[in-house]
């Protein structure tokens, strides 16, 4: 049961310290106030959180520093008319709720004669600031990227869209954790269903922690079996922006650098932030890149087993008759050697990642070049099959969401499998089989193949942003996230004007 | 949810019936009509074609009618007893249908792509494909076809664009000397290989403009017939008469022959497989989706997948039947030709006259009252 927070300091400070007994990090202090001196005020905050109290530029200092002036028989009106409507302060009526606020990183301030404690904002938790983004790099764009804080994450989104219709919706995921998580949207464009939508999601579950926007993101997403991710992902505060302008959702999470992004599809997975700021032709032939890299990363391997284990007829004999030189003296079948190398790969891989940087790279070279050509001369592997893996690699690599990519990536063991044993068969029963469970999987009710399907809900204007991304003044009305009659995003003041 | 996309648009109509028509009838059609009517072909062709529009206006005029869906509409106007056989005789046609496309398909992927294959693992493998399709309803099935539409329709126009000059335009002659038995015949095979367009009856709840799908069905067989022209005259071109009669699916055959430019690959009949691959599955799967539908309204099964594991059961055997049977294969096109094509053409006519004597039956109840009120 909550402690309501009464005009008695003493029995607040009682109930305060017996929640935080045995918590050295928090700092507790009685100061005295009032023009004689006379009547107590309690401060209490987490160590690092707070400006090594200096007193006189932080807020609180000089809220104490006011008090000190004032009679003793005003201090508790004053607060309550002055000190209540402070940026950012919020007066709390329990201790469990105060404790709270304190714990988000703030100065916490009781005094006696006052029946409320206040939360006193200071520089918070430490956190890393604005960096560049490791991933989603771009050649032309901002290469600010988001943090660990939420405050700063959505003062990012801000900073880019000035506008008080952007909203911002609190709430707090994790038992233990109260971890904040926001939805910022642009209130005049999001479908209202989809807001609601989200939020419900969110209200369904009780964890004890949600320490990054990952668990969140598994926790309220629809298919949890799909390989695909049904929110997009980003670390550049550009990339939400433009979600936003979209008429999309933005979730940032506490000490998350990764927001994300609903609703999700498999176009907006392969769209990058530089494809609108770089020329049409370029954005569209890198894009369609994208998509054949997509496809490849999945099916290069297995396309490769078909073609040499079960239809050589495809190919010219001159290609045919190098293949099988270049196989000789290899005494595994081609499946063996493609999952071998494969798995050596993705292991490489994971040893690249969890090691720090310079060693993380050293990784990529041993494994890469030392590892790869020895296997090729003790006749582990052919040097054809070392090719097509790296190429199946670098497929994976373009795609520009990690988590993306890991879909490819873990469904080309699907296409080895079948590819393997059933040839193009396989291939072909792969494909189909992915396609129909891409058709029928929605992100927020949105279909994940949109607006390759459904294009007519949006009148086929959606289709103008896929393979292609025509210029950006064909691009006039906002894709189908967008609520109706808010769908115009680029009107030119001159008639005909951008058509030419 | 918001986006309003649980119903099909007409696009998404329109291709997956292109799909349903064009995979079997460019497979099979060339070798009957070759060995039939020779170059006169082509006429069978368009009358075969005016034979399915006739059967595609027979179903406009029952869809306008109907308030509901067909199933409704059939009970109301014909009665519960009628209404239900008609459902069977519907039922009945679907799953064979799905049964013999199994069939082709499975003999497709083992002649061209997986020789040494089983005939039943192939079939259990694709009918499993099929129920995961069907599971998910009529949208993502849809959604399928209509984004591998142009995936397969600009290699196969690129192919046939190619094979242009293969062809000898002597084989093209000589015309109109067909007897007129075997031009009926292959008029009326033409007219089988349409009615698929049958599915269009019952698209009417889950289409999100059902006034457009007589226009749909109409689009549909105008490019299956266009398309069936063009291949047959291209395969006449190359092969001649004699030969096209005895291929078994001179199609992929052509496509084998085709060279590239550039060569880098010499043949590309089994990457050309992938288009009759994905057309004829797509048929069997319309057969699974229609079969599961009739049965479920005949039943009133509203949660479970009864309906759907039945129909490929039935599939599966009617697949298996086909296998090697060449009795049940002649058995098969006589029901065809001489049930489902009468009876189907019978089922619309009776609905429509139904419903005439219905209507003024109304009318003159309703004129009967206004009298006696007076």
């Amino acid at each position: 049961m909550a402690v309501p927070i009464t005009s008695d300091l003493q029995e607040n400070i009682s109930q305060f310290e017996a929640l935080f007994s045995d918590c050295a990090d928090i700092k507790k202090r009685k100061v005295k106030v009032g023009q004689n001196l006379k009547k107590e005020c309690y401060i209490a905050y987490i160590e690092v959180s707070v400006s090594s109290m200096e007193w006189k530029d932080s807020a609180v200092g000089k809220i104490l520093q006011t008090l000190r002036e004032l009679p003793e028989d005003r201090l508790a009106s004053y607060v309550a008319q002055n000190v209540e409507d402070i940026s950012d302060s919020q007066p709390f009526a329990t201790i469990e709720d105060a404790a709270q606020g304190m714990l988000t990183g703030d100065v916490l301030f009781f005094l006696e004669g006052y029946d409320k404690a206040l939360k006193i904002p200071d520089k918070g938790y430490p956190g890393r600031g604005v960096y560049e983004t490791e991933s989603e790099k771009v050649i032309r764009g901002s290469n600010e990227g988001f943090s660990e804080s939420i405050k700063l994450n959505t003062a990012l989104i801000r900073k880019r869209l000035r506008s008080p219709h952007v909203k911002v919706k609190e709430s707090f995921a994790g038992k233990r954790t109260h971890t904040n998580v926001d939805l910022v949207y642009m209130k005049d464009l999001i479908h209202p269903g989809m807001l609601e939508e989200i939020e419900k999601r969110l209200g369904e579950f009780e964890i004890d922690g949600a320490l990054d926007s990952g668990i969140i993101e598994q926790l309220t997403e629809q298919r949890t079996y799909s390989p695909f991710p049904q929110f997009q992902t980003t670390q550049r505060p550009d990339r939400a922006a433009m979600a936003i302008l979209e008429g999309r959702i933005v979730l940032l999470s506490d000490n998350s650098p990764v927001a994300l992004i609903l609703p999700a599809t498999y176009n907006t997975f392969i769209q990058t932030s530089d494809d609108y700021y770089s020329r049409w032709e370029i954005a569209s032939f890198t894009r369609m890149l994208r998509y054949l890299a997509s496809f490849l990363a999945m099916t290069f391997p297995g396309l490769y087993l078909s073609m040499t284990n079960f239809h050589t007829q495809i190919l010219p004999t001159d290609l045919l008759l190098s293949l099988a030189a270049a196989r000789q003296g290899v005494p595994f079948p081609a499946v063996v050697e493609i999952i071998l190398m494969e798995v050596a790969f993705e292991l490489l891989r994971e040893a690249g990642v969890r090691l720090p940087g310079a060693n993380g790279n050293t990784i990529g070279i041993v494994g890469g070049l030392i590892i790869g050509q020895a296997a090729v001369d003790a006749n582990i592997v052919s040097p054809i099959v070392v090719i097509v893996v790296a190429l199946t690699a670098l497929c994976s690599f373009a795609v520009p969401n990690e988590e993306f990519a890991t879909a490819f990536r873990i469904l080309k063991f699907l296409f080895i499998f079948l590819c393997g044993y059933l040839g193009f068969f396989g291939f072909l029963v792969g494909t189909l089989g992915i396609l129909i469970h891409l058709s029928h999987l929605e992100s927020f009710g949105i279909p994940y193949l949109s607006p390759f399907v459904g294009a007519d809900l949006n009148g086929y204007r959606d289709e103008r942003d896929t393979f292609l991304r025509l210029p950006l003044g064909f691009l006039r009305k906002r894709p189908i996230y967008t609520r109706e009659g808010a769908r115009t995003r680029l009107k030119f003041k001159q008639q005909d004007k951008g058509k030419s | 949810m918001f986006a309003d996309n649980w119903k099909i648009s007409l696009r998404q109509v329109r291709r997956l019936l292109i799909l349903d028509l064009f995979g079997l009838s460019s497979l099979m059609l060339p070798g009957i009509l070759s060995s039939l009517t020779g170059a006169d072909g082509l006429f069978s062709l368009g009358l075969g074609a005016a034979g399915g529009w006739v059967f595609l206006w027979l179903i406009q005029k029952n869809l306008q009618n109907a308030e509901g869906d067909y199933y409704h509409y059939m009970k109301d106007t014909a009665g519960q007893i009628a209404g239900d056989a008609f459902m069977v005789f519907y039922y009945l046609y679907f799953v064979t249908l799905c049964g013999f496309v199994l069939y082709q398909v499975t003999t497709l992927v083992l002649t061209w792509l997986l020789p040494e294959g089983s005939y039943f693992w192939v079939s259990i493998l694709l009918l499993l494909l099929a129920a995961y399709g069907t599971v998910r309803g009529i949208e993502g099935r849809a959604r399928v076809y209509e984004i591998i539409f142009w995936f397969l329709g600009i290699p196969l126009l690129l192919m046939l664009f190619l094979a242009l000059r293969e062809i000898r335009t002597d084989y093209w002659y000589p015309l109109m000397y067909s007897g007129g038995g075997d031009f009926s015949r292959g008029t009326v095979a033409v007219w089988v290989f349409f009615l698929p367009l049958t599915a269009v009856l019952f698209l009417k709840p889950f289409c999100r403009k059902p006034e457009g799908l007589a226009g749909c069905g109409r689009w549909a067989l105008g490019v299956a017939a266009a398309l069936n022209g063009v291949i047959y005259l291209i395969l006449l071109g190359v092969f001649g008469r004699n030969t096209l009669g005895v291929l078994k699916r001179p199609v992929i055959t052509l496509m084998s022959m085709i060279n590239l430019p550039g060569g880098f690959f010499t043949r590309q009949d089994v990457i050309m497989t992938s288009v009759w691959f994905l057309a004829l599955f797509a048929l069997m799967h319309t057969g699974v989706f229609q079969s599961t539908l009739i049965l479920k309204e005949l039943f009133h099964e509203t949660g479970n997948r009864c309906s759907m594991w039945i129909s490929l059961v039935l599939a599966f055997i009617t697949g298996m039947g086909f296998f090697g049977n060449t009795f049940l294969m002649e058995v098969y096109e006589i029901y065809q030709k001489w049930i489902v094509l009468p009876g189907m053409t019978g089922i619309l006519l009776i609905l429509l006259l139904a419903f005439r004597i219905r209507q003024s039956g109304m009318k003159k109840e309703g004129m009967e009252r206004e009298e006696n009120r007076e």
